[in-house]
């Protein structure tokens, strides 16, 4: 069938038509092979543009649509949309710039009209090589895995069971709960960390749309967004349990960093020094001592050592929490030891936000000093410690105290590694795991469908853990919809199994991870869900397999072709 | 600088950037080289050097390729793959009898609308220092 | 409605990074979106920035596909120079009654050419643009802002002070404009609400010993961000008043932390990013930040302070005492911790002010029946556990209205106050 080729030129008003000299431009495409209508409206996008428009494909019954008008980042699916109601393939519509890249650039009327009618034929040209492509959708399972039961994966859990998804929450430890369960108070409620996750875990068990295994651990992961297949090892099924889901959430949490490979601080060589969480344990009322501060030979303390910062200069970055706990912990000891002394050891104070300066104000009114130390040690002194400090200014001090609190960093946790390579996931150069776009999409991961949240992503308080968990809800609950299929992107890469030599550079190339290699057959395969249609791989294809449906070389070439004349 | 001469100029812009500010440049009605053609792509990445290879064979007197700065990609690094390809294209160039300065690739973000203006200006006019391609005397297509 | 009668649209208030956000994100799962925007540009405080740290993207190119979508999306009704006045019913059927100034410009016949600008005779300050430059009473704050539809400043123009004038209409080839347009008062029905009103920058003229508007030179953070923008007055290029480029300048950390009682939190980030700004546009330029604590929590901006620091920018932990003119310069008198004092003579100074709530919060916290914690902020359920939960159901709150924070963590708020209306009990 011979191509039907309806050209528009839409004034826009006097925009396009004070430059460009319609009249001509529409003399010089009439001729045009296959162009079997060419005509001029004042203001096509209108809703009598639009009609008109309609009207004039189905009457001609056109083949293919060239709009010479504004530019396509402001109309392109406008007009795409009216071919559609027309009855023709939005893919057979080409807009054309005529406005912000020509008349309104292009002060000589007789070089604008030149220009546009280049502009125009160069579309006519590349629309006739274009693919009618049918918009593709694929099934999607709703369901979702949450790696983690600590606060964030317990909290992502409720959101998304709130919403009637089914979820399994898969945690290697022997309970739910994580770190916080085993705070005895938080910042700044100084409530207990224990009593909010039992009420999370509460709110779990009473939705019956989640599935908690403990004692278990996640072998395998397979597949993309909307069909994940997880193979997990589980205690309680004592061997291997499969099922799918549409999306993952990894909620692994942190590690603080091991206070004994800073030897100056003296952690598991000098007694009385202990790291955060072992002040946590020494508090927690199911402790020893329940929940009594001692030193190791049974007294109490009558000075506490704080030290922030343990680990900050090595690891490269500030854990942003360590300071705020810390104050806490100025108020445990001094509800128990009223006249303890207590000095924290500090560079920079760290107490963003609009809650935690009074926080800090309150704390220190209760006590406590604050010295702002650039070099911090610890040192045996017979039967006790010496803070040995040196300022900014280089004035030195010592400082006698009983017991040490190290506040060391937050290291990401070993299963980063794990998960990382599971997913083709990259680990940021701090070691944990890196989300889709530092500012735009932090907890989504650079896999589609993978989701990153709490401090398995970053340091971060419960708050924020929180609230990343429910981002990943939200993210997850707005793309999976069950009984809605995945809209996918139409004018994604195609390899051409004939031309492909199995070099595997595309899928080097690839941002997405959207090609995958068949052994069998040696060459290389593109999975259209996560394809974004970039066209990297086919830029980097040796033999040419690799096309990006209507943005291909031959469409683009034809552009070319018709500029150049 | 050849008289009467007007350059041929093809510029390969990316969607997200470049043509972004190649449409401010116009809403700002900036003079842009008439004897440019825009031809819009999808990422700079996507621009095979044989495509821009072919655009100077074909006559074109000078090719801009123009995307995103680096860091800034749409699609992550699409754009730096643009800049590896080019780099190696220039020197091909020189082997066709083409001066590499015929090629041109260029960061311009969304919001350069000036910027846009500015580098395509300069570009023409060194182009049109440098006078016709040489290709369209050699080359019989 | 769902099937139980409960009201599946949702309620926007604030355009900004975080409204946008949410709505999208509302929008992509089905929702009916209603984006309410006092201004009558969308983008909030962010699309004024040139660059965001740590990465010194350009702010431009990663907020137009987001904001375009907004404007584009069948599911998200945009109502900008609008205000809520009233909030009645309970969750999953609140009644809103809002409030819609006319803009006098027809959104559906303009077509953004901008040739009723020129003509307009009335020229004013800026707000936009920090009052750096003018603009006419016929506008858009800055090029490329969305909608790209004009209004007519009513304070300004002619025609509302009685006099004739037909200029902008005259130019108008689409008879866009419309001076018979009324203000609406329009009531829609929503399930949930989410507050995104962001904030506005402490005003550093309270504190005079800084030098704001009284010496020259002294600029505040949001105007530098404006200077260095290259669609902003000076089309990205640094230069005093005298139209010289600095040779050296000096930022000031914390201006209204005393005052307003809290750390900001972005500002120490917001101050190396224009350091690293403006040593990448003028590398000879001698900067100096002065700080008591420096904030830069998290696992990338620490080396964004070390990259600054190895690029020649020096910091010292001070107080500054005060700040004046001396000649053409500026003398910063300032004392160290250990209680030493000095002066510093710079060319340029710019303020890094404390963020607080947006205008009008308190109006809009007792429309909406949540509270304002002592800051003015608004209040959180539960503090220091939940940032997006209100205490009243069904009404949540994102980024800087909650509390003052950086890109990253306003754009999960708006994800996690989506999953929250999403996840509400139908």
């Amino acid at each position: 069938m011979a191509n039907k080729i309806g050209i528009y030129v839409c004034e826009c008003g006097t925009n396009i038509a004070e430059k460009v000299d319609v009249e001509k431009v529409i003399a010089a495409l009439s001729p045009v092979k296959d162009v079997a209508f060419v005509d001029r409206y004042k203001l096509l996008c209108s809703g009598d543009g639009q009609k008109y428009l309609r009207q004039s494909i189905e009457e001609h019954g056109l083949t293919h649509v060239v709009v010479a008008a504004c530019s396509p980042k402001q109309h392109e699916i406008t007009f795409m949309n009216v071919c559609e109601q027309a009855g023709l393939n939005p893919q057979l519509c080409q807009l054309v710039n005529i406005r912000e890249q020509c008349a309104w650039v292009t002060p000589d009327g007789a070089q604008a009209t030149e220009k546009a009618t280049r502009l125009i034929m160069a579309g006519v040209n590349r629309v006739s090589y274009h693919a009618a492509l049918e918009k593709r959708e694929v099934d999607c399972n709703p369901d979702v895995l949450v790696v983690g039961g600590g606060i964030a994966g317990i909290k992502a859990a409720n959101v998304l069971a709130a919403s009637d998804r089914k979820v399994y929450l898969v945690e290697k430890d022997g309970s739910l709960g994580g770190k916080v369960k085993d705070f005895r108070t938080l910042f700044t409620n100084m409530d207990s960390g224990s009593k909010l996750v039992e009420e999370e875990i509460k709110n779990l068990q009473e939705n019956g749309n989640v599935e908690v295994f403990i004692e278990s651990e996640v072998e395998q992961i397979l597949g993309f967004l909307g069909n994940f297949e997880v193979t997990l090892r589980t205690k309680a099924q004592n061997g291997q349990l499969k099922f799918s889901v549409g999306a993952v959430v990894l909620a692994t949490g942190s590690e603080p960093l091991d206070a004994s490979k800073l030897p100056q601080y003296g952690y598991g060589k000098l007694d009385n020094v202990y790291t955060s969480l072992e002040f946590e344990e020494m508090n927690s009322p199911d402790a020893p001592g329940g929940g009594k501060i001692v030193l190791k030979n049974g007294k109490r303390p009558e000075s506490v050592a704080i030290i922030h910062c343990v680990g900050r200069e090595e690891k490269g970055y500030c854990s942003k929490v360590c300071c705020l706990y810390s104050l806490k912990f100025d108020r445990i000891l001094k509800s128990q030891l009223p006249q303890v002394k207590i000095s924290h050891l500090y560079f920079d104070l760290c107490i963003p936000g609009k809650a935690y300066q009074k926080f800090y104000e309150d704390t220190k009114k209760l006590g406590a000093e604050f010295v702002r130390s650039a070099k911090t040690e610890v040192a045996s002194n017979k039967e006790r410690l010496t803070i040995k400090y040196e300022t900014e200014t280089g004035k030195k001090g010592d400082l006698p105290v009983d017991m040490v609190i190290l506040l060391p960093a937050m290291e990401p946790s070993s299963d980063v590694r794990k998960f990382s390579e599971m997913f083709s996931l990259q680990q940021d150069e701090k070691g944990f795991f890196a989300e889709e776009h530092e500012l735009l999409s932090p907890v989504a991961s650079a896999v589609e469908g993978v989701f990153v949240v709490g401090c398995a992503q970053g340091p971060k308080s419960i708050a924020e853990s929180i609230v990343q968990a429910e981002a990943a809800a939200g993210k997850i609950l707005s793309a999976l919809v069950p009984g809605r299929k995945l809209q996918l992107e139409v004018r994604t890469s195609e390899i051409s199994e004939t031309f492909c030599t199995g070099c595997k550079t595309c899928i080097d190339v690839c941002p997405y991870g959207a090609i995958n290699f068949d052994e069998g057959k040696r060459i290389s395969i593109v999975n259209e869900v996560l394809c974004h249609g970039c066209g990297v791989c086919a830029a980097a294809c040796p033999s040419g397999a690799a096309r990006v449906k209507n943005f291909a070389f031959e469409q683009i070439y034809q552009e070319v072709e018709a500029l150049l004349k | 600088m050849v008289e009467g001469f007007t350059p041929r100029l093809v510029g390969f812009l990316c969607n997200w950037c470049t043509y972004a500010a190649a449409d401010l440049a116009g809403t700002a009605k900036l003079e842009i080289p008439w004897s440019l053609s825009v031809i819009r792509v999808m990422c700079s990445g996507r621009v095979d050097p044989v495509l821009a290879a072919t655009a100077l064979l074909r006559g074109a007197d000078g090719v801009l390729v123009a995307g995103c700065h680096p860091g800034d990609c749409h699609y992550r690094e699409g754009n730096y793959y643009a800049r590896r390809r080019f780099a190696l294209l220039e020197k091909t160039l020189e082997t066709l009898g083409l001066e590499s300065e015929r090629l041109m690739l260029a960061w311009i973000s969304a919001t350069e609308g000036q910027r846009f203006a500015d580098v395509t200006n300069g570009f023409a006019n060194k182009i049109k220092q440098m006078g016709p391609s040489p290709i369209k005397k050699k080359v019989a297509l | 409605m769902n099937d139980s009668g409960q009201n599946n649209s949702v309620l926007v208030i604030g355009a900004g990074i975080a409204g946008v956000e949410a709505s999208s994100l509302l929008a992509k799962s089905g929702r009916q979106v209603y984006l309410v925007e006092k201004n009558s540009y969308i983008g909030g405080n962010v699309i004024k920035l040139e660059d965001a740290f740590p990465s010194m993207e350009c702010v431009g190119c990663i907020m137009a596909p987001k904001l375009e979508e907004v404007v584009d999306n069948k599911n998200i009704v945009l109502l900008r120079l609008s205000q809520v006045e009233a909030v009645s019913g309970s969750p999953g059927s609140f009644s809103v009654k809002i409030k819609k100034r006319a803009g006098y410009v027809d959104m559906e016949s303009c077509i953004s050419c901008g040739a009723c600008f020129d003509p307009c005779p009335v020229e004013v300050d800026n707000e936009f643009e920090e009052r750096l430059s003018k603009r006419k009473a016929i506008y858009i704050p800055c090029t490329g802002a969305l909608p790209a539809v004009p209004i007519v400043d009513i304070e300004n123009c002619l025609r509302f002070k009685g006099q004739e004038c037909q200029a902008c209409q005259e130019a108008c080839a689409f008879e866009a404009i419309d001076f018979n347009q009324q203000d609406e008062e329009i009531e829609i029905q929503v399930g949930a609400i989410i507050v995104a009103t962001g904030f506005k920058s402490f005003d550093p003229s309270g504190i005079s010993r800084y030098g704001y508007k009284k010496s020259d030179n002294v600029y505040s953070a949001m105007e530098i961000e404006r200077i260095c923008a290259s669609n902003g007055p000076t089309q990205g290029q640094i230069v005093l008043k005298n139209c010289q480029q600095p040779k050296s300048m000096a930022i000031i950390h914390c201006v209204g932390r005393d005052e307003k009682g809290y750390c900001s939190s972005v500002c120490c980030m917001a101050s190396l990013k224009i350091a690293h700004f403006v040593k990448h546009k003028l590398p000879e330029v001698k900067i100096t930040q002065f700080y008591t604590d420096l904030c830069i929590p998290g696992k990338t901006y620490q080396r964004f302070y070390q990259e600054a620091k190895e690029g020649g920018v020096d910091f010292i932990r001070a107080t500054v005492a005060e700040v004046s003119q001396s000649g053409n310069g500026l003398n910063i008198r300032y004392k160290s911790e250990d209680g030493k004092e000095n002066t510093l003579t710079v060319d340029m100074v710019i303020l890094n002010p404390a963020l607080e709530p947006a205008a009008d919060s308190a109006k809009l916290a007792q429309i909406l029946g949540i509270s304002q914690g002592e800051n003015g902020f608004f209040s959180e359920k539960e503090p220091d556990l939940t940032s997006v939960v209100t205490a009243r159901e069904g009404i949540f709150i994102a980024g800087c209205a909650q509390n003052p924070k950086d890109i990253a963590e306003t754009i999960a708020d708006a994800e996690a106050a989506s999953g929250r209306v999403l996840a509400l009990r139908r």
